[in-house]
């Protein structure tokens, strides 16, 4: 298993005690993002109770792919990949829709419940996104020196660089599409494909921010 | 200008004129891959190469572009790489058609770091000035079906009938007739365009053939594999079978790709000492093993050659060597001087073998440049050892790119631009297995089945 220990609460945030999320070693993409969202809940103090829940067992199943991982509370919150136990409940979710349930879950409703709250993080704003994303992604072997987010805000465009040097990444849609990418909430090639961005650079710019949007979404 | 009129490699045929040429070679994936020109298209273009789009090493076995990580200089917007032919390796393959294998090049002169056949090259080079020639055989696994490749992708790849009936295992001679049939026109192809084959029989599997090609220099017998996988296929669509070479094409048994390897100095097999392995095997040794992590991603580049890695089924697990000892990675046979050899039992049959064997070369290179001594030679068996008694193989497409990651051996023989793409690639096969309809959970998932059986 690799743990981490989420760290303290953001200024503003509910208090957070720590808890350990845990995914077993050499996991797989579902393992590693249900892990990186409850560790994003932890860190902003969402769902702190469900996070210390003395116990439960939780299967998440994607509803188009046989994807499926196991979500063990008691003594923080372990998650492995499959359902190799009789899970207390099993929800069915669309994996590009950030967990929402395509049916009614099986089993115990209130820990269900309890699992899809935790899995919902609240997503930041597109800046805090976007500068979350950059420190995470700057390090990426051949990412742009510079990545430029563009939103239509209220008072006509806004825009934010991060970083800087030559070469330039561009980034243009709406707040709430920009920063389900740049938080890892959204699967960056699934939101191309929706028209809902538009980008501009070069092609292996986009094959280096596909890595960089892993990273963030799946912390590989 | 070279002139079109030399006579191809294979059997004379007689004068029939030449009135197509197909252009071979394998990308990073082992996909055997060209063009079929006119022969003035062919003529005009014989020295300066000719244009492919740098997709064919760009492109998934699904068809999706790889993404995920930085591109060398040379992936543009679908910019050219070039074909050079080499024309040693012109050859009749049917009566008027021609076939000749080459490798990539880019616009400046320099090959594609990626290209699987200028890695052979890079290796063999790099060994020659050791002093070395190699020696090389493989042995070619497959599994063929009575269906036709229509009736197989019908059903998705799953289900089929294993040509020859499923009684028996390994070297049975009581097989039918369409059994031997495929097989006896096989081996008829191969001698017809001038592949020199030694062995061929029933393997472990249902359905499983073995064939030996003849031993060779490392680049001769990876182009007569590329063209006997081809020639299998072929046949087996003329007779309306179905042949794979995927690791694992049922849940049942797997399939191998084992490279045995001499190595000669003046002419005489450095290999080969009175009593046990030579000072030069030992190196060689050592060089593999130290490599063997690394040269597991490259060896077992898909997802489903991982299914493969089960104590007591055949395939290596260990990172190990013994004297004939096949329970081992690394086999070494000794005492005499005409066979002495070392057999490399990792590789799968859905390994490219132009690159499994830059690896092992390297790892050779690597053993001999830096006089690496192996441990002693495990002589129990190598299966099912104790937790901590010895190192296991990476078994997912993960663990074994993260240890070619961190092998600086493989890094500075093969190059940074090889290594970086073929890290990047794999993992975006193991994005694309987990998010695009793998089953992890699956004996052999129907993602699987799809995606590797009838390519590469």
């Amino acid at each position: 298993m690799t743990e981490t220990t989420t760290a303290p609460a953001a200024p503003g945030a509910p208090a957070a005690t720590e808890v350990d999320v845990r995914i077993e070693d050499d996991a797989t993409p579902l393992v590693r993002l249900i892990g990186r969202t409850l560790r994003d809940s932890a860190r902003a103090g969402h769902a702190h109770l469900v996070l210390r829940r003395p116990a439960g067992t939780v299967a998440i199943r994607s509803h188009d792919t046989p994807q499926a991982a196991t979500i063990t509370f008691g003594d923080g919150v372990s998650v492995s990949s499959g359902v190799l136990v009789e899970p207390d409940a099993t929800i069915t979710v669309d994996l590009n829709a950030r967990f929402a349930p395509v049916a009614a879950p099986s089993g115990d409703a209130e820990l269900a419940a309890d699992a899809l709250l935790a899995l919902s993080p609240p997503v930041p704003d597109w800046q805090t996104a976007a500068a979350h994303f950059w420190s995470a992604a700057r390090s990426v072997p051949g990412i742009p020196d510079v990545l430029i987010a563009v939103t239509e805000g209220p008072d006509g465009l806004e825009q934010l660089v991060l970083g800087e040097g030559a070469t330039h990444y561009l980034i243009a849609g709406a707040p709430e599409a920009l920063a389900g990418v740049f938080s890892g909430a959204d699967d960056l090639l699934a939101v191309l494909s929706t028209g809902a961005l538009g980008i501009q650079g070069t092609m292996s710019q986009l094959s280096v921010m596909v890595g960089a949007s892993w990273k963030v979404r799946f912390d590989v | 200008m070279s002139e079109l009129t030399m006579p191809a490699n294979g059997v004379d045929r007689g004068e029939e004129a030449v009135r197509a040429v197909r252009l071979e070679a394998t990308n990073h994936e082992g996909s055997f891959l060209g063009k079929t020109l006119t022969p003035k298209k062919f003529a005009s273009g014989m020295d300066s190469g000719f244009a492919f789009a740098d997709l064919l090493f760009g492109l998934d076995l699904g068809n999706a572009p790889v993404l995920g990580f930085a591109f060398p200089d040379w992936r543009g917007h679908l910019n050219d790489v070039y074909f050079r032919p080499d024309m040693s390796t012109l050859v009749e393959w049917e009566p008027g058609r021609q076939a000749v294998i080459g490798d990539y090049w880019l616009k400046d002169g320099r090959p594609v770091p990626i290209c699987p056949r200028n890695l052979t090259k890079k290796m063999t080079s790099r060994l020659a000035s050791l002093g070395f020639t190699a020696t090389v055989a493989v042995e070619i696994e497959a599994t063929v079906f009575e269906e036709s490749i229509h009736e197989a992708r019908a059903r998705g790849y799953r289900d089929l009938t294993p040509l020859g009936g499923s009684a028996g295992t390994a070297y049975h001679l009581a097989k039918s007739k369409d059994w031997t049939g495929y097989m006896n026109a096989v081996a008829d192809r191969l001698s017809a365009v001038g592949i020199e084959w030694e062995a061929w029989s029933d393997e472990d599997a249902a359905g499983q053939i073995e064939i030996n090609l003849a031993p060779g220099d490392p680049l001769a017998v990876c182009d007569a594999w590329a063209r006997t996988r081809q020639i299998m296929r072929e046949v087996a669509f003329d007779l309306g079978r179905t042949v794979t070479f995927m690791a694992k094409p049922t849940a049942g048994y797997g399939q191998a790709s084992h490279i045995n390897l001499s190595l000669q100095r003046n002419g005489v097999n450095a290999f080969y000492a009175e009593e046990g392995p030579s000072e030069t095997m030992r190196h060689a040794v050592g060089g593999l093993l130290a490599t063997i992590e690394g040269n597991t991603s490259i060896v077992l580049p898909q997802i489903t050659s991982y299914r493969r890695l089960v104590d007591l089924s055949g395939p290596p697990v260990t990172v190990s060597w013994g004297i004939s000892n096949k329970t081992t990675a690394i086999r070494a046979v000794c005492g005499h001087p005409s066979y002495s050899r070392l057999e490399y039992r990792v590789p799968g049959a859905d390994a490219n073998l132009y690159l499994a064997l830059a690896g092992v070369l390297a790892g050779v290179i690597a053993g001999l440049e830096r006089e690496i001594e192996p441990p002693e030679p495990v002589a129990e068996m190598a299966w099912c050892m104790p937790p901590g008694e010895i190192t296991r193989l990476p078994n997912t497409i993960t663990k074994a790119a993260a240890a070619l990651e961190a092998d600086p051996i493989l890094r500075d023989l093969l190059g940074s631009e090889f290594v970086d793409y073929w890290i990047g690639s794999r993992r975006w096969e193991w994005m694309q297995f987990h998010t695009a309809g793998g089953d992890p959970s699956a004996d052999l998932s129907a993602w699987e089945s799809a995606r590797y059986f009838e390519l590469p």
